[in-house]
């Protein structure tokens, strides 16, 4: 990855949270889907923990099979989520880098990243006998409406009323406002950082990306977040100034379509940088930056911003939305391809990703392959195929014009 | 006695299309699950439910991924090949992942009218409600669009009645099954229920009635087998229901979203149809699918077993359904702790050949017939 000096302060940062969140006395543990509303948690003083964003970790640090195969051993069949399994792995067994994530007093999930996280946290909410409130974000088969809005809203007032009630005090709408505005502003500067990729050579793979977006997961909505993609903002932008490029030599220039193989990131970082091929732009770092950056311009009051930006996400969309945003993406960071990564863990992303490669590369004239893997599940990755495959399709695509 | 639906399930595509001729009305395909089809019947279309299909998978791979539900890829293949040519409209519902995107792909490879039954899940009633009343809206607009008809309240409050009475009567095979295990095979009662997914109601509802009345008048079987409960989402592959006729077991009940859960829904109420819809929705044997604090399964399921007196649950899975597979670890230790054996049988619709799953069906029933002793 990009040797980039924020990235020592990401490390603090993520350590002291999962600090907090494993000594924490006083403030109350909630779990979240990375799709759900954070900004309730931090405006009631609630830790938030996210079992996705360990899961990844604990893939990335190669200990995700050991805690699967625990849950597969516990009765959950290899056939679900990759990253639920190996959460429940982890619950049973306290382990990955953090030995165990604690216990939640409740939960809070969203729909807006798949329908999955309902049945996952319905299990944890059934054994720890904790209450889970589902935020359901309709999907956006022709965009966003004022019915799915309104629904949406209606929701977020309710989820005040739980946190109020878990907690027993008023729900602090003052507190709400004010982290409402600290995630807009983390989430703008995240946005502008990875819009710096467009610049040739570029400055910020999405192999970066994929690491540099945990605090936006995890601590969307607190000051240290700012602060934190104010630093990976400035640094950045001067690679790009200075002409910096992520890898030596930029040949290709390609769109990553889904979630990262954590287990692989190294494997992937040689490999293209070998084949002088930059990932230069990926919709899963993007959900946290909305697939459309005016969408809540009208909107009537924050908590109504809020509600459009957990709507505005990449995989929540149809496929009409989803092919004129990667031929967007295309064109604005002047790729030469796209990859695509049919993921076995995630239905959303990867049910029709055939289809969406014949139509973006028929709408951009741009060549796009699928490959197979998982972004969690080793046992499931042949390195053999897709290494032959995504060779085949580098070896058809052509370079980049000086 | 069952003959006529053997014979309506045979080739249901051909059944369709013949009814379709005769009675005129548009088909509008309805995707699993729990669309209230007096809805589509009220505005004068042909609901026909598609549950997925035992064919080979030859076209809708390259679509669909291996990892995907044969459901979902049956469904794709049933299209692909020009299968559902009667077919005029479909109405999806957003019961998973799977489901959701693959009313996209019908709708990036087909010109087929397909309309979203969004389902809300907040268990907030006014705010589901309110959302619903959207969906439905929307929903009907298209299908009075196919049907060239508005649907009136007279119209609904007859459809809602003539479904009504066909669920009962389903409901009347059920408690047959439970109050005389035996009376019937097991692959002629799903065959029954089968039958109702591509008939018209006005055809399947005498047929039902007929098979009730001659039912009540057989005796139950003497001989005391293990009871069993059957869990999953879907009772196919027929063939596979066969299994438990060679063996020494009687299957009471089930809790499949095609069975059961569809068939305990109850009359839809027309007055205010949106509040009716939601109620329809909600009320009835829980899903996997539809998260509902209000009704919890596992409560449910044991419920189930005990009053049907039960020995044990077979779940009946198929591949790659992610809103079951979750459940299940957790409801069978429940199940576990209730002293109630439970054993799981992966299913997939392109199986053919169901003697290992005999094996293992026979092992279980032995298990829990040894247990009883």
């Amino acid at each position: 990855m990009t040797q980039l000096a924020a990235f020592k302060k990401m490390k603090e940062l993520m350590t002291l949270h999962y600090i907090e969140a494993k000594t924490s006395t006083e403030k109350p543990i909630a779990w979240l889907t990375s799709g759900a509303p954070v900004e309730f948690a931090y405006a009631m003083d609630v830790v938030p923990v996210y079992p996705e964003n360990y899961a990844a970790m604990c893939a990335a640090s190669h200990q995700s099979v050991a805690l699967m195969e625990a849950a597969e051993a516990a009765g959950y069949s290899q056939d679900i989520c990759a990253y639920a399994r190996t959460d429940f792995g982890q619950d049973l067994l306290r382990g990955g880098p953090a030995g165990g994530l604690p216990p939640p007093r409740f939960l809070i999930c969203s729909t807006n990243i798949c329908k999955t996280v309902i049945k996952w946290y319905e299990a944890v909410a059934r054994k720890y006998r904790a209450p889970l409130f589902v935020v359901d974000t309709p999907f956006l088969h022709d965009g966003l409406n004022r019915e799915v809005l309104d629904y949406t809203v209606s929701q977020f007032h309710d989820l005040g009323r739980f946190l109020a009630e878990q907690l027993q005090r008023p729900f602090d709408r003052e507190r709400l406002l004010n982290v409402i505005g600290m995630s807009r502003e983390a989430t703008g500067l995240w946005k502008k950082t990875l819009d710096l990729a467009k610049a040739r050579p570029t400055p910020f793979t999405c192999l970066d990306a994929f690491i540099h977006v945990a605090p936006i997961v995890t601590l969307r909505g607190t000051r240290p977040c700012v602060d934190y993609y104010q630093l990976l903002y400035n640094e950045v932008a001067e690679r790009a100034e200075r002409k910096i490029g992520a890898i030596p030599e930029e040949r290709y220039r390609l769109l990553w379509d889904n979630l990262p193989v954590w287990f692989k990131m190294r494997y992937f970082e040689k490999f293209f940088e070998e084949r002088k091929c930059a990932l230069v732009a990926a919709t899963y770092p993007n959900s946290w930056a909305g697939i459309d950056a005016s969408a809540d311009l009208h909107a009537s009051d924050p908590i109504e911003a809020l509600a459009i930006s957990y709507l505005n996400i990449y995989i929540n969309f149809g496929f009409e939305a989803r092919i004129r945003y990667l031929a967007q993406l295309m064109d604005e960071f002047t790729l030469t391809g796209f990859i695509m990564h049919s993921n076995r863990s995630c239905k959303p992303y990867s049910v029709g990703m055939y289809r969406l490669r014949e139509e973006v590369s028929k709408l951009t004239g741009k060549p796009g392959v699928v490959i197979e893997a998982d972004q969690n599940d080793p046992r499931v990755f042949s390195e053999a195929q897709v290494e032959a495959r995504l060779d085949a399709f580098l070896e058809s695509m052509p370079a980049l014009m000086e | 006695m069952f003959a006529v639906f053997h014979e309506a399930i045979l080739d249901p595509f051909a059944t369709v299309r013949k009814c379709h001729d005769r009675t005129g009305r548009p088909v509008i395909g309805v995707m699993p699950a729990y669309f209230p089809l007096e809805l589509i019947h009220a505005a004068g279309g042909y609901p026909v439910q598609f549950w997925g299909a035992g064919l080979s998978i030859e076209h809708a791979d390259a679509y669909l991924p291996s990892y995907c539900c044969s459901v979902a890829r049956s469904l794709l293949e049933i299209e692909m090949r020009g299968l559902a040519e009667s077919v005029q409209a479909y109405a999806f519902t957003s019961l998973c992942d799977t489901l959701i995107n693959l009313r996209e792909i019908y709708r990036r490879l087909f010109a087929k009218p397909t309309f979203e039954f969004s389902i809300p899940v907040t268990p907030n009633p006014e705010a589901r409600k309110a959302f619903l009343s959207t969906v439905v809206a929307g929903v009907m607009k298209g299908v009075e669009a196919v049907s060239g008809r508005s649907m009136s309240p007279e119209a609904l409050r007859a459809s809602a009645g003539l479904y009504g009475r066909i669920r009962g009567l389903q409901r009347q095979l059920y408690q047959l099954r439970r109050r005389k295990p035996g009376i019937m095979k097991n692959r002629d009662f799903y065959a029954a229920i089968k039958a109702g997914f591509f008939l018209p109601a006005e055809d399947y509802g005498p047929l039902l009635e007929r098979l009730a009345a001659e039912l009540e008048t057989l005796p139950a079987c003497a001989e005391q087998l293990p009871r069993l409960v059957l869990s999953g989402m879907v009772f196919e592959p027929l063939g596979a229901q066969a299994v438990f006729d060679g063996l020494r077991a009687h299957v009471v009940d089930d809790d499949f979203a095609n069975g059961w859960r569809s068939v305990s829904k109850g009359d839809l109420q027309v007055d205010d149809w949106v509040a009716g819809t939601a109620d329809y929705l909600f009320g009835g044997a829980p899903c996997c699918c539809l998260h509902n604090p209000q009704s919890e399964r596992h409560a449910y399921l044991i419920e189930k077993v005990k009053a049907a007196d039960a020995d044990g649950v077979l779940f009946w899975p198929m591949r790659f359904c992610e809103p079951d597979a979750f459940d299940r670890p957790q409801l069978s230790e429940r199940l576990k702790q209730e002293g109630i054996p439970s054993y799981t049988l992966e299913m997939d619709l392109t199986t053919s050949n169901f003697e290992s799953a005999k094996t293992r069906v026979e092992a279980f029933c032995e298990m829990i017939g040894g247990l009883e002793e």
